[in-house]
């Protein structure tokens, strides 16, 4: 398993970093491209049966993936929320069904995770390379930490760090 | 876990952790090395006590408070899981913007 992604927490969000070795532009049209964004977002072995993308402000998108041995099709929906091309595009995320009606990670067995998260991705080019930052929000923690508390995500790690 | 995030946010009890991590501490230590008040230790103490972030160990006369690190062993593997996902994401995303990238060369030639 590699581990070039660092990640991060923040008040209860979920902060992810990485650098691709490719443009800008190409890395854009890797999220927003349906044709594209099918090849990498399932997990590896997965097939897309569905990827309907309404690529504007307040366009949704519904995609299914199909686990290899064709038992099992994961749905999600959302919508975007803001579409800065090449450098920032902000869109909801939940589970969903094959009609696309949303479906509470709760009703899976799933009490950590709430039932809209929202994802947030920034664009910046760093000498023809692209850094990529993604933050997912909306996990229930978040409304109830301290806004105030600051850096606490390196607090985090460093206390994270005594665990054996 | 809701209530570890809600204890970490606080600066004061952060910095009691990182005292505690260092060893278990007397009440009256963590007064000295916070430059705070005893009522005001004590009482972030007792939130972090609630929570399982820290426990009493009684010797004799005097109470050790330690740390626990259960709650953050949860939320380290909660975020482990979000670690992974987004990992293997990113790797097919990475392997993907390869292929593009050559596909483009070799159209090129």
């Amino acid at each position: 398993m590699t581990n070039n992604s660092t990640v991060t927490i923040e008040q209860g969000d979920i902060i992810v970093e990485r650098i691709f070795d490719a443009p800008r532009d190409l890395v854009w049209q890797a999220w927003t491209d349906p044709k594209h964004f099918m090849q990498w977002w399932g997990p590896q072995g997965f097939t897309s049966p569905l990827a309907d993308i309404d690529l504007r402000v307040g366009g949704k998108y519904h995609l299914g993936m199909t686990s290899p041995d064709g038992q099992q099709t994961m749905y999600n929906i959302g919508t975007y929320t803001e579409i800065t091309p090449p450098e920032r595009l902000v869109f909801t995320q939940s589970m969903a069904d094959a009609d696309g009606n949303l479906v509470s990670p709760a009703s899976m067995g799933m009490t950590d995770m709430p039932d809209e998260t929202e994802v947030i991705v920034t664009l910046e080019d760093v000498d023809g390379k692209t850094k990529l930052t993604l933050r997912q929000i909306g996990f229930p923690e978040s409304q109830m930490t301290d806004m105030a508390g600051g850096g606490w995500a390196q607090a985090f790690e460093k206390l994270a760090a005594t665990l054996s | 876990m809701a209530n570890t995030f809600q204890a970490l946010a606080d600066p004061t009890r952060r910095k009691i952790l990182d005292l505690l991590r260092e060893k278990p501490r007397l009440v009256g230590d963590l007064v000295d090395l916070l430059d705070i008040s005893q009522p005001g230790v004590s009482k972030q103490l007792k939130v972090l006590r609630e929570v399982g972030l820290v426990q009493v160990r009684i010797d004799a006369q005097r109470r050790w408070y330690e740390l626990r690190p259960d709650p953050l062993i949860e939320v380290d593997t909660w975020l482990g899981a979000y670690r992974q996902l987004w990992d293997a994401r990113f790797d097919r995303l990475d392997t993907y913007l390869s292929e593009l990238q050559r596909n483009e060369k070799e159209n090129d030639e």
